[in-house]
């Protein structure tokens, strides 16, 4: 893989185990927006200065990466995803010194660092895009994609169905229509033009070299359009892909594309290629089917989903999810499934957006901390990496009244006191309301009080977590899926090379038993992952296990 | 010579007296057996009445139907006729028992033969009360089935039924009573046998199509359903 | 309330404490139903599919020891493509569940066993339907089960599209007697598909009826009646046509007409203080988008069926005797006696004839299966006069002629009463 870079001095498990650079295969992923997490300099929001002093508590908390939201210059007008600087940081967050420094202490703690590269489209403001609009001789004219009518490119879905109603949207400046896959003020790139490619590769360059491991490519599908198609995951876009990964490759080691695509299995499946385009890519469709099948008490959705996911090539992985600071999206499932969610989650009209619904993980699972956990264990003993949305670890709660995705979005809280300990600030002057219902405020849920008590919810994702990162084989196994009669219980085994691992979860919120065919490991010795106890062994005939609502057992089959 | 036959008649009256007077007592003897007999065979009848009304044998007989053969035939009701049985064989018993005190030595034996036979007679009886009641049953039965069948002549397989059971009854009953035993066993083989080969013969002559027709309804012919398409018209609309 | 679980194998209990609790249980009982089944199990998915997608669903088939491979064809039988049949994928698992039931084969054990299953699996509703079927569709899913599971009703009985002489059994005697003894219009009291709440499905249960023998269309009477005496809310619902495959050779109709009068009358029986004391009749709530089709009409040989009345009568007349008074008895002789063209059984003779028979069954006053045996004879005079009269009407006449039957059966009601309690050999 090329000649490997001087990596700092890596202490504890991922050194160990990643040697074959291959470190996202057994990271746990923690997504997190500077702006929400800490603020050290008492403005209101926080920043990379903030973030710094925090990153303590992510190591403590055992994630091995940190994604980032976008913190680029930006109007704001999509929460940072409309960027007009890639190569600097919004001056509310700090400068290129304080993220430098915070690479460095996130690096040294074990933490790498992914990143948001938005490719396909930029905010109006850049100046990219300033100079395309202010004349069609500009030279970056053709960096954007325009038309003087609105009838091409028909075929192409709308995606913010809440606020737009055209993919194209009229430039009073240059008297002609942009294409625009997002919202109005984020002009699609044009990558159909080598100078964009250019450009775009210098940005990850830039980036790269800094040290950044990873960088989430966002809207991936929608880069390249041809008419007659529905402009999403064109083979031209892969092309694209390939090109971006053979520089990446070239020129550094154990660098990480993340592909955010919200498509079909086997049309996620295309974006890592041959293992030549991305390295890991989102399973959208599994999450909303998680939900579902805890819901239903039916194993059904998830183990349809799982049997319709395409084995991927070696070296790849899926990021799998719970919640993220985007709705809990509904796109891939069908109409009957969707009505259910919502009648099942969003029994508030409020709470759904676009085609989703926009609440955290906590207040969906009504406050349940079993049911909370369960999820959490699903989340991790599942094929993929997990990536963990910062706030859950402690349960936090959300805020509906808030527009677009904002509710989910709000400060982290640390502590029962001033400002929840996220900030200084008056209270007024914070980026966001902080939490304060009696149920999910931050008087009762916040980071200080979970982290003394031993039965909290941090506690236990603390040695979920820990359990998770020392077994390759969640990580890396493959996964056969076990059939037990009862439909309420899903049972799989996760292999490799000698590991055997089964988990076994009541989807249910009553008491079940279920047999399961345990006949091929006859002979082995189950135990209890999380309290190390011995079970009876396996034999002849199907292996009885009674489960508690809501209950799930992680055991090693061990042989003697 | 006066004086010689009045001595003869003396001495055969006096041995006649002699005679008498032996007699005499086993007459009274026979007297009071006799009504004593008839005192206990009405105890008996009555006692016997309520056990069989107890064991509902009205029930029993309506419902076969021979309540109203009884009837017909001028008899008084199964009840009481039975009861009456009851009586009548007590009684009898009684008076065989009285004549046999009389101390006749050919009576006696003639009188132990009578009771020896009774239990058979008993039996026979018995077997040929059955034996109307199975009749009556099944000849109805029968009458139903073939009525039902849409057979030509119902009631004369009815009878036919009615009449075969009868005769093996009667028969049953002779044999019991052990009559001519051999005599009857052969009658009734021959006319038994005689009967079923005339029907055969007339069934398989006669009846060639309906045999057909029975036959095929069993062990129905490969292209048996062409033939219903050619009969299409039901005979009878389902009910249900 | 448990049931009685000896109506159920080990094997089936195993594979029903795998399903856990359910919304709505669909059974379909079969013996050698091979060329059928798969259409019914196959609608009954769709129907579920589409109309009850949220709900926990069980389908189960109590077989009755099929030699054909039948469990085998159910287990099997899947729905391909659920877009095609303009429905989603299904939300939930699917369960089937097919076991052989102990006892003899036949429709008592079967629905004791579906039964016992809802009383166990907690259903809220549950429907039986018949393996053969041929005109099942989805929408009867929804037809039996909908006004149980949403309506809160406890009994549905079906409403076929009947070809206008089908199923005069039904028509001219069952229903009109239920009518105006029991005081409910229900137009099919022997329908082969049902719907039964799983209040009610455990009050059956509770009854000492199964150990009787009530036989195969006995069951459908008792459940009817039961539901009324016990105050359960029932209601009717239109399936559509009825078709069903057809049986080998020749129904044997005397069979049926005596095995479902005698069930009536023994209902009657058990049910007799319900009603003598009361009165009227009214009809059932009806579900359902009713909708006509034309129907292959039935080609009735006319003259077999009436011939056999004619000519057997006078066969019958001893064992008819302790059955009927005499001047009814009298009266049947005289219409036999009639040309064909002028044959008819009059509604009064009909219906006096019928309850004469229920009291004598009551009265018990010769044996009761030949009772009932003679009574063959009697409908298919009735049959044949029907027919007659109305060869030229339309099925809304026939039902307009059937209610003024039904209205006969009313105003005779008291008679029945007199009778029921009338000496041992009635009037002579």
């Amino acid at each position: 893989m090329g000649e490997s870079k001087a990596r700092p001095a890596g202490k504890g498990i991922d050194a160990l185990m990643s040697r074959d650079g291959l470190w996202y295969r057994d990271a746990v992923i923690y997504e997190l927006h500077v702006r929400g997490f800490y603020d050290a300099d008492g403005n209101g929001a926080g920043e990379f200065r903030g973030l710094t002093l925090k990153l303590d508590y992510l190591a403590d908390l055992g994630v091995s990466a940190v994604w980032l939201l976008p913190f680029y210059p930006s109007p704001l007008r999509d929460d940072g995803y409309d960027i007009s600087d890639y190569t600097n940081i919004h001056p509310a967050y700090g400068n290129l010194d304080d993220f430098r420094m915070f690479l460095e202490e996130a690096h040294r703690r074990n933490i790498r660092v992914i990143t948001e590269l938005v490719l396909n489209h930029t905010s109006d403001q850049h100046p990219w895009f300033q100079q395309a609009r202010s004349s069609r001789d500009n030279p970056r004219r053709d960096w954007y994609v325009w038309s003087d009518s609105v009838e091409r490119y028909k075929q192409a879905r709308i995606i913010f169905t809440d606020t737009e109603l055209s993919n194209w949207a009229w430039d009073p400046v240059s008297k002609s229509y942009y294409w625009h896959r997002f919202f109005s003020h984020q002009p699609d790139l044009n990558f159909d033009n080598p100078a964009v490619l250019e450009a775009v590769w210098e940005v990850m360059k830039f980036w790269l070299d800094m040290g950044v491991d990873g960088l989430r490519l966002d809207a991936v599908p929608y880069l390249v359009e041809r008419e007659g198609t529905s402009c999403e995951n064109l083979p031209e876009t892969h092309g694209v892909l390939k090109f971006l990964r053979r520089r990446v490759e070239e020129q550094f080691t154990e660098k990480m594309f993340l592909a955010e695509a919200n498509q079909w299995p086997r049309d996620v499946r295309e974006y890592f290629g041959n293992g030549d385009e991305c390295h890991m890519a989102f399973h959208f469709p599994l999450m909303p089917r998680m939900f579902m099948a805890l819901r239903l008490e039916d194993r059904k959705p998830i183990v349809d989903i799982l049997q319709n996911t395409p084995a991927i090539p070696d070296f790849c992985q899926w990021g799998i999810f719970l919640r993220n600071h985007d709705e809990l999206t509904l796109e891939m499932v069908t109409d009957e499934e969707r009505d259910y969610m919502y009648d099942e989650f969003a029994r508030d009209a409020r709470a759904k957006l676009n085609l989703g619904i926009r609440r955290r993980l906590a207040p969906l699972m009504e406050g349940d901390r079993r049911r909370v956990e369960l999820m959490n264990g699903l989340l991790m003993s599942m094929p993929g990496t997990p990536i963990l949305y910062y706030g859950d670890e402690i349960g936090m709660g959300d805020n509906i009244y808030l527009g677009d995705r904002n509710g989910v979005r709000t400060p982290m809280q640390w502590n029962g006191g001033w400002n929840a300990g996220f900030s200084n600030a008056d209270p007024e002057q914070l980026y966001s309301p902080i939490i304060s219902n009696p149920v999910y405020g931050y008087q009762a849920i916040n980071v200080e009080s979970q982290r003394r008590y031993d039965h909290s919810l941090l506690s236990w994702m603390k040695r979920l977590i820990r359990l998770r990162k020392s077994n390759q084989v969640f990580g890396r196994g493959t996964m056969e899926i076990l059939s037990p009669q009862n439909h309420r219980v899903l049972a799989y085994i996760r292999e490799l090379a000698n590991e055997r691992v089964l988990v076994v979860s009541n989807l249910s919120s009553q008491a079940q038993a279920a047999e399961l065919d345990l006949k091929r490991w006859k002979g082995a010795i189950p135990i209890e992952m999380f309290g190390g106890n011995l079970f009876p062994p396996i034999g002849d005939l199907p292996y009885l296990l009674t489960l508690g609502p809501y209950q799930f057992y992680w055991f090693r089959l061990r042989r003697l | 010579m006066k004086h010689l036959v009045l001595q003869s008649l003396d001495q055969t009256f006096g041995r006649f007296y002699g005679m008498v007077q032996q007699f005499l007592p086993h007459l009274l003897a026979m007297i009071i057996i006799v009504l004593a007999g008839w005192l206990v065979a009405i105890i008996l009848k009555i006692i016997a009445r309520r056990l069989f009304a107890l064991a509902r044998v009205n029930t029993l007989s309506e419902g076969s139907g021979i309540t109203q053969i009884l009837k017909k035939a001028d008899l008084p009701p199964p009840l009481d006729l039975l009861s009456q049985l009851v009586f009548w064989v007590v009684w009898i018993a009684f008076i065989l028992l009285g004549l046999d005190t009389l101390g006749i030595p050919e009576l006696h034996l003639q009188i132990s033969r009578l009771f020896l036979f009774l239990p058979q007679i008993f039996v026979a009886l018995i077997v040929l009360f059955f034996g109307l009641l199975a009749a009556n049953f099944f000849s109805r039965a029968a009458l139903l089935s073939a009525v039902n069948a849409n057979l030509p002549s119902a009631r004369l397989v009815s009878g036919f039924v009615r009449f075969v059971i009868i005769l093996l009854t009667i028969a049953m009953a002779l044999e019991q009573l052990a009559l001519a035993e051999r005599t009857v066993l052969i009658t009734f083989t021959i006319t038994f046998g005689a009967i079923m080969l005339s029907l055969a013969i007339a069934f398989g002559v006669g009846g060639r199509t309906v045999a057909q027709t029975m036959l095929e309804r069993i062990f129905p012919p490969p292209d048996a359903g062409k033939r219903e398409e050619e009969k299409e018209k039901v005979e009878e609309i389902p009910p249900l | 309330m448990l049931a009685e679980t000896s109506a159920i194998s080990e094997e089936f209990l195993r594979q029903l404490t795998a399903v856990g609790e359910v919304d709505i249980l669909v059974g379909i009982p079969t013996f050698n139903n091979r060329d059928t089944i798969e259409r019914v199990v196959s609608a009954v998915q769709v129907g579920l599919t589409k109309y009850f997608h949220r709900e926990r669903c069980v389908l189960i088939n109590p077989d009755g020891g099929s030699t054909d491979g039948t469990p085998e064809i159910f287990k099997n039988a899947s729905v391909e493509d659920f877009g095609m049949l303009l429905t989603s994928n299904p939300l939930r698992t699917f369960h089937r569940v097919t076991a052989p039931y102990h006892g003899i084969p036949g429709k008592e054990t079967a629905l004791r066993t579906l039964f016992t299953a809802a009383d166990l699996l907690r259903a809220k509703a549950c429907a039986v339907f018949s393996p053969d079927s041929l005109s099942v569709t989805p929408e009867w899913v929804d037809s039996l089960i909908r006004p149980i599971y949403r309506e809160e009703y406890d009994f549905v009985a079906p409403v076929y599209q009947r070809q206008k002489f089908d199923g005069l059994l039904g028509r001219g005697l069952l229903s009109p007697v239920i009518a105006s003894l029991y005081g409910r219009r229900v137009r099919e009291p022997v329908g082969t598909e049902l719907g039964v709440s799983g209040r009610l499905a455990c009050h059956f249960l509770e009854s000492d009826v199964w150990e009787e023998d009530l036989t195969t269309f006995g069951l459908e009477i008792w459940m009817t009646t039961t539901a009324i005496v016990d105050q359960f809310r029932l209601c009717e619902s239109f399936l559509g046509p009825k078709v069903q495959a057809a049986k080998q050779f020749g129904q044997d109709v005397a069979g049926t007409v005596q095995q479902v009068v005698g069930a009536l009358f023994r209902c009657l029986e058990m049910h007799e203080s319900f009603w003598k004391t009361r009165d009227g009749s009214e009809a059932l709530p009806m579900f359902g988008f009713q909708y006509k089709v034309a129907l292959e009409p039935l080609r009735i040989g006319k003259k077999g069926v009436l011939d056999n009345f004619r000519s057997q009568l006078d066969q019958l007349v001893p064992i008819l005797e302790s059955i009927l008074t005499p001047q009814t008895l009298l009266a049947l002789r005289n219409i036999a006696q009639l040309t064909d063209r002028d044959f008819r059984f009059p509604d009064e003779l009909w219906v006096k004839t019928i309850y004469e028979f229920a009291a004598a069954h009551h009265r018990s006053v010769i044996n009761r299966d030949h009772l009932l045996r003679a009574l063959p004879l009697l409908y298919r005079g009735w049959i044949s006069s029907f027919i007659l009269e109305n060869q030229k009407a339309d099925g809304a006449r026939i039902d307009q002629r059937l209610e003024t039957l039904g209205g006969e059966f009313d105003r005779w009601k008291s008679y029945l009463i007199d009778r029921w309690g009338a000496d041992i050999g009635g009037e002579r």
